[in-house]
C-alpha cells in the first residue's frame, strides 16, 4: 500500500513539470495565461511532497543526525529509533488530527483557494490525512519491528521485505 | 496581565504600517491599564499573510489584520467588503455603507458564523497598476500580461488584459526580465517597496480600487472572555487605529508616489472620457458574478445596487 | 509565564538530545516543538499545524525544489550529466580536479537560474555527484564542492532572499543583485583555487583518469564535444528563459525538465522506465526535504509565536560598542539563527532590525544586505542543523554518513567565512559596481 502509493507519486513528477510548462507556452506563446496551471502545479507539489512521506519513512530515508547513532550497537540503535519514533509519531498524528479538522470545516465553510479560479480545498485536506495517517502506520509498524529487534536481536521481517511487503 | 494576545498583521517590521499596528496594541495595553497585553507580530512571525485568517479563526493568534483578498477561498464576502474594483472611494459614502445602509450587521454575522468578531473596519489607500509601457487608452490593455489576483484579475480580463498569477517575491525579477508588462501593488507603498519603478515606469492613473477597506478581527472565545469594560476599550482602540490609518496612509501614499517619481515614475496620459466609461463598465460587470458566488456577498451588492440606484 | 531565553534553551536542548539519538530531522522539530508547546501553551497551539502545511506547501517559490530536483535526476539517468562534464574535462584538460573545478563551474550556472538554496544544492548534488564518485573522487572533496556551489544560488542573481530583503529595507533590487556580483565571482574564484592546491598537496584526492591505452580517435573526440556542447545547450536554454522573459526562475525549472527529456529523445536514451525512475528518486527527494521544510517550520513558528524575535530585537538595545563590533555581532547572531530558522525568516526577521541600524552607523545598506546573504549561505550549512546540511543528505548515496558531511563542508565553510570576511573589510567590493553601472 505505501509502496504502491509511493510509486504512484512518481508519476505526478512529470505531470507537475507539464502543468507548469505549458502555463509558461500560453502565456509566452498564446499570451493567454491560464486560470489553472498555478493552483494545480501547487496542488501537485503537495500531493507528491506529503504523500511520497510514508514511503520515505518505509525506505527509512528520512534525513537524520546519525553521529551517535552510528557508533552504537544495533539493539542499542532499535532504542533509539523506539524513542524516536515516538515523538515522530506524536507529531505525525497530529498533523493528521488537525488534518482530518481541516477537512471538515472545508466541507462545511466550501473552502477553496483565493484565486481566481477558486478549486475546492477539501480534497487537499482529506489527501493530508491519509498522507499523515499512512505515514502514521508506517512509524507504529517501524516501531514494532524495532521493539522486536531490541528484545530478540533478530530482525521482525527479511531486509529485502522493505521493498515489497505491502504495509497497512 | 490578566489576557496575553498575539495580534498579527502583514507587514514587515520596522515598516510605517507595521508601526500603526504597533500603536493600536500599544493604545488597548495603555487604555485598559496593563490588562491586556499585545504581542504584535509582523510579516512572517509565526503565520504567514494567507494564514492570518485561519489562525484568529482557532484562536492560534488573538487578533488579527488580515487582507481579504488573500482568503477570498475561506470568505468570499469579504472581497466584496474591501472593495470591488470601481467602486467608490468617497470615505464619507463608504461610512455610510457600512453604519447606516446595513453592512455592518452583515459582515458581523458572515465573520461571527467562522468564529470571529469584526471590529470597526479602516481604510487603506487605492490600488493601481503599473505597467512597461504607457498606457496611451484603455485598448492598450488589449493583451497585457498583468500581475493581479482575484478579482482585480477578472477587472483587467474584463478590459482585454491577461492577469496573470506569480508569487510577490517574483514580481521585480518577472518585470524585469519580460514576463509581466505589469503589476498591481496592494497600495502605492507596496510598488514602491516592491521597487517595481526600477523595472516598470508607468502607473495609470485610475485606480482599480478607490480605496480598501480592512477588517481588525478578534478571536470570539478570546473576546467572550473579556469583561464588558475591556470589550468597550478594545472596541475604543480600533475606532482609534482606523483614524490614524486615515490619516497617515494618506500622508505615506504621497510620499510613495514622490519617491517614486524620483526614480523615474511617470504617468500615463489622462484617461479620455471613453476609457473612464470603459473602466467603470468592467467593474459593473463584476457585481453580477460576485453575487452569483455567495449568499453574504449578495446582501453586501444588493444593498449597494440600491445605494447606486438611488444616486 | 516562562521566558523566552529559558525556553530557547530548553528546545536547544531537545533539538540536540533528538538528533543525537538520530531522529528524523522534520518529524522530530516538529514534534518537540508540539510537546513543549503543549506543556507551556496549551492545545490552542496545535493550530500552527495546519497554519504552517498551508503556507509551506502552497508556497510557488518553493515549487522550484520538484522541478530542478526532477531536471537533475533526468539528467544524471539519462546520462546527459556525464556527457556534460566528460566534455568540460576534455575542454580543461587532464588538471587534477578538473571535475570539482567544472562542477564549480556549472553550479555558478545552476545558481544563476535558481533563487533558493534548496533547488541550487539538490540538483547539483542530482548531476554531479556520482559522476565524481565514480571517478575515484574523495567523497568529502565531492560532497563540499556539491555544497559551496550549490549555496551559490542566493548570491549569484537571481535570488529571492535579496528580493525579501530589498523590499523590507526599501533599497534598490537591482543594486543588490549588481552589488552581489563581485563577492560571488571571489567566492567562486576561492573555491576552485582550493580545488586545485588541495588537490596538488594531497594527489589521492581527485585521481587523474587513468590515460587510455589507445588515446580517444577524432571520431571519440568529436561525440563528446557534441553531447557536451548538446548539453550546454540546455543550460542556455533555462537560462535563456529567465533572462529573455519566458519563465520566472521558478518555473524555469520545468523548461529544463522538457529540455532533458527532448535531449533524452536526442541521445537516443529515453525509455519511459528511465522517466519513470527519475520521476521515482525525485518525488523520494521532494519528500525528504519537504517534510523537513515542513516540521522545521512548525517548529520556528512556534518559537516565533512564543516572541524569539523580540529576543533577537533586544539584543540590539544597548549599543555602546564600535560600529565593525556592532556589525560583527550582528553577523554572529544570523549565524546562531542558522541553527534553528530558515533562510526566508532570517531575512524577514533580521534585515529590518538590524539595517537602520547599520545604516545608522554610517554602513551602506546593501552592502549590509550582501553581508547578509553571505552569512545566511553559512548559516544554513553550518552543523549541527543546517537545511543545506540535510539537502545534501537527501541526494548523498546511503553510505554516506552526516559526519563525513560535517568534515566534508568545513573547507568550504570556512572559505566562504574568508569572504565574508573580505567583504566586511573592502565593503567596495560590493559598493563599486552598482554606483559605476547605476548612477
Ligand atoms: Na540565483
Ligand atoms: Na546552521
Amino acid at each position: 500500500m505505501v509502496a504502491f502509493i509511493g510509486k504512484s507519486v512518481s508519476y505526478l513528477m512529470p505531470i507537475l513539470a507539464f502543468v507548469v510548462a505549458f502555463e509558461v507556452f500560453c502565456r509566452y506563446v498564446l499570451s493567454h495565461p491560464t486560470v489553472w496551471a498555478h493552483d494545480t502545479a501547487l496542488f501537485l507539489f503537495g500531493y507528491i511532497a506529503a504523500l511520497g512521506g510514508a514511503y520515505v519513512q518505509q525506505q527509512r530515508a528520512h534525513i537524520n543526525v546519525d553521529i551517535l547513532y552510528n557508533k552504537v550497537s544495533p539493539r542499542m540503535r532499535s532504542l533509539f529509533n523506539m524513542v524516536s519514533f515516538i515523538l515522530a509519531l506524536f507529531f505525525v498524528l497530529l498533523v493528521c488530527k488537525m488534518s482530518i479538522g481541516k477537512f471538515e470545516e472545508a466541507l462545511k465553510f466550501n473552502y477553496r483557494r483565493q484565486s481566481e479560479w477558486a478549486p475546492h480545498m477539501h480534497h487537499y485536506w482529506l489527501m493530508m490525512s491519509v498522507a499523515s495517517g499512512l505515514l502514521a502506520l508506517q512509524l507504529v509498524s517501524d516501531w514494532v519491528e524495532e521493539c522486536y529487534h531490541l528484545l530478540t536481536g533478530k530482525q521482525l521481517l527479511p531486509e529485502n521485505i522493505r521493498h515489497t511487503e505491502e504495509h497497512a | 496581565a490578566e489576557y496575553n494576545w498575539r495580534f498579527a498583521n502583514l507587514y514587515s517590521r520596522g515598516t510605517a504600517f507595521g508601526a500603526v499596528y504597533e500603536g493600536l496594541a500599544k493604545n488597548i495595553e495603555v487604555m485598559s491599564n496593563g490588562r491586556i497585553k499585545v504581542q504584535v507580530l509582523y510579516s512572517g512571525e509565526g503565520v504567514g499573510s494567507s494564514g492570518i485568517f485561519g489562525a484568529v479563526k482557532t484562536g492560534l493568534i488573538t487578533m488579527g489584520a488580515p487582507f481579504q483578498s488573500l482568503n477570498a477561498g475561506e470568505l468570499p464576502a469579504g472581497i466584496v467588503e474591501i472593495g470591488l474594483p470601481g467602486g467608490t472611494n468617497d470615505v464619507g459614502d463608504l461610512s455610510t455603507l457600512f453604519y447606516e445602509k446595513g453592512w455592518a450587521p452583515i459582515l458581523k454575522k458572515a465573520y461571527g458564523e467562522q468564529g470571529l468578531v469584526w471590529l470597526d473596519p479602516y481604510i487603506q489607500p487605492a490600488v493601481y497598476v503599473i505597467t512597461k509601457k504607457p498606457i496611451n487608452s484603455i485598448a492598450d490593455f488589449k493583451g497585457l500580461k498583468i500581475r493581479a489576483p482575484g478579482a482585480y484579475g477578472k477587472f483587467l480580463r474584463n478590459l482585454g488584459a491577461s492577469p496573470v498569477s506569480l508569487a510577490w517575491s517574483e514580481i521585480y525579477t518577472s518585470l524585469s526580465t519580460g514576463v509581466i508588462d505589469g503589476s498591481i501593488g496592494s497600495n502605492m507603498i507596496d510598488h514602491r517597496d516592491g521597487n517595481h519603478v526600477e523595472v516598470a515606469k508607468y502607473m495609470y492613473p485610475l485606480p482599480l480600487a478607490g480605496a480598501q477597506v480592512l477588517p481588525i478581527i478578534v478571536n470570539q472565545s478570546a473576546w467572550n472572555k473579556l469583561p464588558t469594560d475591556l470589550k468597550a476599550i478594545v472596541k475604543a482602540a480600533t475606532a482609534v487605529h482606523a483614524q490614524e490609518q486615515m490619516t497617515k496612509s494618506r500622508l505615506w501614499e504621497s510620499q510613495a508616489v514622490a519617491d517614486m517619481e524620483a526614480k523615474g515614475l511617470q504617468w500615463s496620459p489622462e484617461p479620455s472620457a471613453a476609457d473612464k466609461a470603459a473602466w467603470k463598465a468592467a467593474g459593473a460587470k463584476l457585481m453580477d458574478e460576485y453575487a452569483a458566488q455567495d449568499e453574504y456577498s449578495k446582501e453586501l451588492i444588493d444593498i449597494l445596487r440600491k445605494d447606486q440606484a438611488n444616486d | 509565564m516562562i521566558s523566552i531565553e529559558v525556553l530557547t534553551g530548553i528546545l536547544f536542548v531537545c533539538v540536540i538530545a533528538a538528533f543525537a539519538l538520530g531522529a528524523p530531522v522534520g518529524l522530530a522539530l516538529g514534534g518537540i516543538a508540539m510537546g513543549i508547546g503543549y506543556a507551556t501553551w496549551g492545545e490552542a497551539l496545535f493550530n500552527v499545524i495546519p497554519t504552517t502545511l498551508e503556507d509551506t506547501y502552497f508556497s510557488f517559490i518553493l515549487l522550484a525544489i520538484p522541478l530542478y530536483i526532477y531536471m537533475g535526476q533526468l539528467l544524471t539517468r539519462s546520462g546527459i550529466g556525464d556527457a556534460m562534464f566528460n566534455a568540460s574535462q576534455m575542454l580543461i584538460g587532464r588538471v587534477r580536479g578538473s571535475l570539482a573545478i567544472s562542477v564549480i563551474v556549472v553550479c555558478s550556472m545552476i545558481g544563476a537560474m535558481v533563487g533558493i538554496i534548496g533547488a541550487g544544492i539538490m540538483t547539483s548534488g542530482s548531476i554531479a555527484l556520482k559522476p565524481m564518485l565514480d571517478r575515484g573522487y574523495d567523497k568529502r572533496l565531492a560532497l563540499g564542492v556539491i555544497m559551496a556551489g550549490g549555496g551559490l544560488g542566493i548570491l549569484i542573481p537571481p535570488s529571492i532572499p535579496m528580493i525579501m530583503f530589498a523590499s523590507s529595507t526599501q533599497n534598490s533590487v537591482g543594486r543588490m543583485f549588481i552589488g552581489a556580483l563581485i563577492p560571488a565571482l571571489i567566492t567562486i574564484v576561492l573555491l576552485i583555487a582550493y580545488v586545485v592546491i588541495s588537490c596538488k598537496l594531497n594527489p589521492q584526492r581527485a585521481p587523474l583518469d587513468v590515460a587510455p591505452d589507445n588515446p580517444p580517435t577524432t571520431k571519440e573526440k568529436f561525440l563528446t564535444a557534441r553531447d557536451g556542447l548538446l548539453s550546454l545547450l540546455l543550460i542556455i536554454a533555462v537560462l535563456g528563459s529567465i533572462i529573455m522573459g519566458i519563465a520566472t526562475p521558478t518555473e524555469s525549472g520545468a523548461i529544463g525538465v522538457v529540455g532533458a527529456m527532448i535531449l533524452a529523445i536526442l541521445f537516443k536514451r529515453f525509455k519511459p522506465r528511465m522517466v519513470q525512475k527519475a520521476g521515482m528518486q525525485a518525488a523520494l527527494l521532494v519528500s525528504v526535504a519537504m517534510w523537513i521544510i515542513f516540521g522545521a517550520s512548525v517548529f520556528s513558528n512556534f518559537h516565533l509565536l512564543m516572541g524569539v524575535q523580540s529576543m533577537v530585537a533586544g539584543f540590539t538595545q544597548d549599543l555602546g560598542w564600535p560600529p565593525i563590533v556592532v556589525i560583527m555581532m550582528f553577523q554572529v547572531i544570523m549565524l546562531l539563527l542558522g541553527f534553528i530558522i530558515d533562510e526566508f525568516i532570517i531575512v524577514l526577521m533580521c534585515a529590518p532590525i538590524f539595517t537602520p541600524i547599520a545604516v545608522s552607523l554610517g554602513y551602506d545598506p546593501i552592502w549590509f544586505g550582501i553581508l547578509m546573504i553571505l552569512n545566511i549561505e553559512i548559516a544554513v550549512q553550518t552543523p549541527p542543523y543546517g537545511f543545506a546540511l540535510f539537502y545534501l543528505k537527501g541526494i548523498a548515496p546511503p553510505g554516506i554518513t552526516m559526519l563525513d558531511i560535517y568534515k566534508s563542508i568545513t573547507p568550504f565553510v570556512l572559505i566562504k567565512l574568508l569572504v565574508l570576511i573580505i567583504v566586511m573589510l573592502m565593503p567596495e567590493l560590493v559598493t563599486w559596481l552598482p554606483n559605476k553601472l547605476m548612477s
